[in-house]
């Protein structure tokens, strides 16, 4: 294995290992960070810059000194694709035909940018890292979650036996996504696509890669071919990204190349050299960006994006709540920044939702639109989203989740809970229940005796309401709960707004109940907790005999 | 109905003759000296107390042998300190887990199934770190469903059947070591209602008759020893506080679990007030379906102090 494979399999590997630890580590989006597509289109489309965007710049950089060495050492969309094409490739296929032109990338990146610059996100379609850090953390963890976890039962009589503590008891939670059915299919198409050509996506569909590509025309170190050659094209047959033009095997284009440098191992007369001194080489061929198809392409982006702002849900900047159909139940995350800026400004990765430790951010499909698909809501009947957690704003790579202080977390109202009486069992079923107040952290429940009803049945103090849905997800309403959480008065604040300061001059009150018993124990207690005034004894004791 | 013929009578009938002649060979004196006390009451600083209440039931060597798996049931549900007086004091927990090497004890355990953040619940509550004095790894908290057995409750009334961690069918000795709190909605929360951290879906004894339910249970899981945690009681506010804490430093030995439970009521204030064992339905029933004795005045009550 070269040095190329080694840096490819130790990149992935630090991709993966920085998925797992999502949340938990500032850096873990290092990668996200570094796609210059990905980045740039973001940044376009919020209009904002982050020195957190810095390491896309880094790689643009490259670029110009070496070349696309991000597409064939770093990224992990790459590696995925090299990997798949070694397993799925036809024997003995010609590498340099192109089934369509390399210049259809070209075009998805000016379409992405016209999009950007009319503040519209498509990048989520396209973007590599995007794209794979979905697939792995919501399509490939979950499932290696689940069989390490039916692994460990099925070991566990032999754990037992052999007293392996560490087996015995370990347990692995699996968390679940919504829509990571579709993403398999979509990466279905992508690995099966190296079918056609290697590389198939790098070669003609990838933004990032098309990005790079402008940006080494002439890198500094490049592929140079001497005197030595005899044009036998051994290196254009096999060159994965067709970078060589078979009838011209001393001239590169470079725009395609990812420096991978296997035609000079490969090459019998040891003509070829990466290097900055030239070799006396004609001049490159690049793949012509064609300008008048790029500006087009960007129109297009710009035209599709504008249409799109026409979309009935869809909030433009700056426009107040009346006459706005907003999807009635989307809960943003804690931290979200206002809808129109958070959905320019989110790529889509999942990173917030493989960094969720309860599982409740999931990606919606179209509640919010078009423009809204895969970006991330709470899913309090899945799990509340604990008021203490600031995982999701620690991953984003771009900001559209801002990252809360502990103390300012606790003022991110992301909703209120509402009460559906025709459901609730205090309410219409005459039962005894208490669990949404049991279980609520901010104690914005209140019990209140009705003449007509035999058990106190609750209110919500929407001031004291955070919208974390602790309520939802205990409820003992199936399949829907009789309390729910709606984004009424959710906090959407632009970066640099302080949540409690919003929180307080709107009159929300919203502090943490200390000490508050987070055990289902508790809440089973509660549940049916009889009258504390009957026959004046204490709870749970009787007359006796 | 099916007929025997004479020759099975004739075999039938000699075996049990064999069996009552047997037993007249074993002298009268071994029965009395089972008569230990029923119940043993130990006052004063914690490690000594427990080892002396145990002492006075005969000592842990009567019922750890050696390479017994024994299984500890504490209160660690949770993610509260001992001050809280909603969990078992780690020293508690230590102590019975030390007798039990002493004693020779193979693998012992110590299992809740907290249902709150487990990691929480071990280290907050003091337990894991005071387990790990003994063996790095003995505190434990279970709650995935590959890890229960269903168990069928053949007599039971309300509870026909659970899923119980399999560690515990596993094990040949089971120590229930409860902390003695109240409980809105079973009274107190004592050993009895403790058995209910070794089983995986408690939330449906809530939804059957909970009193009947944990009796059922109990009489599945019917630990060994029970050596109740009255060091501090949750006299309010239980199971998980807060409410008014009293400190007796006082730990409560029985061999049977209901004895204990019934002691146990009547020996501390709850809300305030004196309440008789009876007064709690569980323990009743318990009483009345012959799973133990509530009738604390005619039992056997050691009192000690250290």
């Amino acid at each position: 294995m070269g040095f190329r494979r080694w840096a490819q399999a130790a990149c992935l590997l630090i991709f993966l290992l920085l998925l797992a630890m999502a949340g938990r580590l500032v850096s873990a989006d290092l990668f996200l960070r570094m796609d210059p597509a990905l980045i740039g289109a973001a940044a376009l489309a919020a209009r904002t810059l982050l020195w957190a965007f810095a390491p896309a710049l880094i790689i643009l950089v490259s670029a110009l000194l070496f070349g696309r060495i991000f597409c064939g050492y770093i990224c992990p969309m790459g590696t995925t694709i090299d990997a798949c094409d070694a397993c799925f490739a036809p024997r003995g296929r010609v590498q340099n035909r192109h089934p369509v032109s390399p210049r259809l990338k070209y075009g998805i990146l000016a379409f992405m940018a016209g999009a950007a610059l009319t503040g519209v996100t498509f990048v989520f379609w396209a973007a590599p890292l995007s794209l794979i850090t979905r697939f792995y953390g919501t399509v490939i963890y979950p499932v290696i979650y689940l069989a390490a976890n039916k692994a460990v039962a099925v070991f566990y009589p032999v754990a037992s036996g052999l007293d392996l503590r560490f087996l015995m008891f370990a347990e692995i939670p699996t968390p679940k996504y919504a829509v990571g059915f579709f993403v398999l299919l979509f990466f279905a198409a992508v690995f099966a696509a190296v079918r056609f050509a290697p590389r198939f996506w790098c070669r003609y569909l990838c933004p990032t890669g098309a990005f790079l590509g402008l940006m080494s025309k002439k890198p500094i170190i490049r592929r140079r071919v001497g005197p030595e050659c005899n044009q036998c094209g051994l290196c254009a047959e096999k060159c994965s990204m067709a970078a060589i033009d078979p009838a011209y095997p001393e001239t590169t284009r470079h725009t395609e190349c990812i420096a991978c440098r296997q035609c000079a191992q490969l090459c019998p007369q040891e003509a070829i050299r990466f290097s900055a001194e030239p070799a006396g080489s004609p001049g490159p061929a690049p793949v012509s960006t064609h300008r008048r198809q790029f500006l087009l392409s960007g129109i297009a982006g710009a035209g599709t994006a504008a249409v799109s702002l026409t979309g009935l849900n869809v909030v433009l900047r700056g426009e107040t709540e009346k006459g706005q159909v907003r999807p009635p139940g989307l809960i943003r995350p804690p931290g979200a920044l206002p809808e129109s800026d958070f959905l320019a400004a989110c790529v889509r990765c999942g990173q917030c939702m493989s960094a969720c430790p309860t599982n409740t951010l999931q990606p919606i499909w179209f509640e919010a639109g078009v423009l809204g698909i895969f970006s991330p809501a709470i899913t309090p009947r899945r799990k509340y989203c604990d008021p203490r957690c600031t995982a999701c704003g620690r991953a984003c790579p771009t900001g559209a989740i801002r990252l809360l202080d502990a103390a300012e977390r606790v003022w991110a109202k992301t909703g209120t809970a509402v009460i559906y009486r025709q459901k609730c069992l205090a309410w219409e079923y005459e039962k005894s229940c208490m669990v949404c107040d049991e279980v609520c952290p901010y104690d914005a429940l209140e019990f209140e005796k009705r003449p007509n009803l035999p058990h106190p049945v609750p209110h919500v103090i929407e001031d004291r309401c955070s919208g974390c849905g602790y309520c939802e997800h205990a409820c003992p309403v199936y399949n829907e709960a009789a309390i729910v959480v709606t984004p009424m008065n959710a906090l959407r604040l632009k970066p640099g707004e302080s949540y409690e300061y919003a929180a307080k001059s709107r009159g929300f009150t919203l502090q943490l109940e200390p000490d508050k018993a987070d055990s289902a124990d508790a809440i089973d207690a509660r549940a049916t907790t009889p009258s504390p005034d009957r026959n004046g004894l204490p709870p749970g004791f009787d007359q006796g005999r | 109905m099916k007929r025997i013929d004479r020759r099975t009578f004739l075999k039938q009938l000699q075996g049990m003759l064999c069996v009552t002649g047997a037993s007249l060979l074993f002298p009268p004196g071994l029965r009395a000296a089972a008569k230990k006390p029923d119940i043993a009451v130990v006052k004063g600083e914690i490690e000594s107390a427990v080892q002396k209440a145990v002492g006075i039931l005969g000592g842990m060597g009567r019922f750890v042998k050696q390479g017994s798996r024994v299984v500890i049931k504490p209160n660690m549900s949770f993610a509260s300190g001992p001050e809280r007086a909603s969990n078992t004091h780690p020293l508690v927990v230590r102590t019975l887990a030390k007798m039990c090497r002493q004693s020779g004890a193979g693998r012992v355990l110590v299992l809740d199934n907290p249902l709150a953040p487990a990691e929480q619940c071990i280290e907050n509550s003091g337990i894991g770190a005071a387990c790990r004095s003994i063996d790095k790894d003995m505190a434990h908290t279970v709650t995935d469903s590959s890890r229960f057995s269903e168990a069928a409750i053949d007599s039971g009334k309300s509870l026909k059947k659970t899923d119980v961690m399999k560690e515990v069918l596993n094990a040949d000795v089971l120590i229930a070591a409860p902390v003695a709190k109240s409980h809105s909605s079973a009274g107190v929360s004592l050993s009895m209602k403790g058995m209910m951290g070794l089983i995986s879906n408690r939330r449906v004894m809530h939804r059957l008759d909970l009193h009947e339910s944990i009796v059922d249970l109990a009489s599945l899981l019917t630990p060994q020893l029970t050596v109740i945690d009255a060091t501090r009681v949750l006299s309010t506010g239980g199971p998980g506080g807060p409410g008014k804490v009293l400190t007796p430093d006082t730990i409560i030995a029985s061999t049977d679990m209901v004895a204990a439970d019934a002691y146990t009521v009547s020996a501390f204030e709850w809300y305030g007030g004196r309440y008789d064992p009876d007064q709690i339905r569980h323990i009743r029933l318990a009483h009345q379906r012959g799973l133990g004795s509530m009738d604390i005045d005619r039992l056997r009550i050691k009192k000690a102090s250290v």
